[in-house]
């Protein structure tokens, strides 16, 4: 085996940051989509309307239950064939970017789901009969009220599934996407294997920091929002 | 283009097999992370110094970066460290005759012990620190009072999320093929590969991951709401 060489670590950093755009595209495309998916299971398991319910609580429990890379697949090759069967378009297995966003976006959902409820939840309902006794209307309340104070108690999370997207995102290599870890690939494979170690490591540091960034950023939010308040559940310090 | 039902049934038996190891893989991991995870747990909570800082650097390195990453770091680094050790110790151990299951265990065991500190971490903080107190007030020793008072109460709060913790550890073993262990995974791929018959080999791995997942949920259920019927003392 070759020497461990820690030079090799910074140049493959460099040679790899040009594709961190990639792996933003798919994360970010996952993020909006999944979000206002998320948003409609919630709303679907928050309504009256029963087979709603059922339906979102499905979903929620079978994507909970699939693991990232089998549902890729699924999507990968499931997918052409449904819209060949369906509507008769030949979409091949190119355009890699859409396969792995919609893969990304249905794992995201689920997530958001549950975020959504129990940000409502976190909300006490005596806000909402305040807002109504105000003469809020229900739009008002919403956007007034509920969300302002839900989106305190969400932000934290909302990172937090961030960054496990960022993170499930990197399983894209596995169809051929050419993202930080698909690159990676491409990389050991021209040098005929060598300086693999090297390479994961330097793929491992970019992968780090911007799951780092994305929790700096959550922090920032959490101190503009909670200046000032205490946060009942968070007594770490009494335990010093 | 329809779906090879015959192919999707054979598979579907043959992959059955590889849920032993998967579960052996989860199992052997969690077992192996409590104690690092515990203890873990107890340093960052006592903000040790020294020690404390570098347990948050590594956690957060672990839970920054995707488990593919962690999985070929530690299969490409292991092998020869492992070779090397044994070497320097004298034994004639050959890495090469290695059961694959054992990188398996490792790599999870790193992941799960992080991310079951994090988990313990939180779940002793719901514990009020009155009853700490209580403890070394009848004159509890630090550890009789974490064994015998904190944990029992902190495990009854976690057990939700160690419920979530199984589950995905369970998951993410479906990764292990990177290893070439034969799990559910790689059992499925590589009966489809003769083929072409991926989304048949894909459904049956789906499927089976559905009903033991579910299955576990189900356990960490009833065990929730076991425990919080039962009074702790």
């Amino acid at each position: 085996m070759r020497p461990f060489d820690f030079s090799y670590i910074l140049r493959y950093v460099c040679a790899l940051v040009p594709f961190i755009g990639r792996t933003l595209q798919v994360t970010v495309l996952s993020v909006v989509c999944g979000t206002v998916l998320g948003a409609l299971l919630a709303w679907a398991r928050l309504s009256r309307f029963r087979p709603a319910r059922a339906l979102s609580a499905v979903y929620v429990h079978v994507i909970r239950c699939t693991p990232s890379i089998v549902l890729l697949f699924i999507v990968y090759y499931g997918v052409p064939k449904l819209l060949e069967l369906a509507v008769g378009i030949r979409a091949g297995y190119n355009g890699k970017l859409l396969y792995v966003a919609v893969t990304l976006s249905l794992l995201f959902a689920a997530s958001m789901c549950e975020l959504f409820r129990s940000a409502y939840g976190a909300v006490d309902t005596g806000q909402k009969d305040a807002a109504f006794c105000c003469g809020f209307t229900p739009f008002q309340t919403a956007v007034l009220i509920i969300i302002p104070q839900a989106a305190a108690a969400a932000v934290p999370v909302f990172c937090n599934e961030v960054i496990a997207l960022l993170k499930q995102g990197a399983l894209a290599f596995t169809i051929g996407y050419i993202d930080l870890m698909g690159q990676t690939d491409v990389i050991i494979a021209r040098n005929y294997g060598a300086h693999g170690l090297e390479t994961y490591i330097a793929l491992a540091l970019i992968y780090w920091l911007l799951s780092l960034a994305v929790g700096a950023a959550s922090a920032a939010f959490e101190r503009r929002t909670l200046r000032g308040k205490s946060v009942p559940g968070r007594n770490d310090s009494e335990w010093n | 283009m329809e779906l090879n039902l015959p192919f999707l049934e054979k598979t579907f038996f043959l992959a059955l097999r590889g849920v032993p190891v998967s579960l052996e893989i989860t199992v052997l991991s969690l077992l192996f992370a409590v104690i690092p995870a515990y203890y873990m747990a107890l340093a960052r909570l006592y903000r040790v110094r020294i020690v404390s800082p570098v347990i948050s650097v590594f956690i957060s390195l672990v839970r920054g970066t995707p488990m593919v990453v962690q999985i070929l770091i530690v299969y490409s680094l292991l092998p020869s460290l492992i070779n090397g050790i044994a070497a320097a110790a004298g034994s004639s151990f050959n890495v090469f005759n290695a059961h694959p299951v054992l990188y398996a265990v490792i790599v999870f065991t790193i992941h799960s012990s992080v991310v079951l500190s994090e988990v313990l971490r939180a779940s002793i903080t719901t514990v009020d620190r009155g009853q700490l107190d209580a403890a070394y007030a009848l004159g509890m020793t630090r550890s009789q009072a974490f064994r015998l008072v904190i944990m029992p109460q902190a495990l009854r709060e976690a057990v939700p999320n160690l419920g979530t913790l199984t589950v995905d550890l369970f998951k993410e073993t479906s990764l292990s093929f990177l290893m070439t262990v034969q799990d559910i995974t790689a059992i499925a791929k590589i009966e489809a590969s003769y083929g072409y018959n991926y989304i048949e080999a894909y459904i049956d791995i789906f499927i089976i991951y559905l009903a033991v997942c579910s299955l576990v949920q189900l356990v960490f259920y009833a065990a929730e709401k076991i425990m919080s019927k039962k009074p702790v003392g």
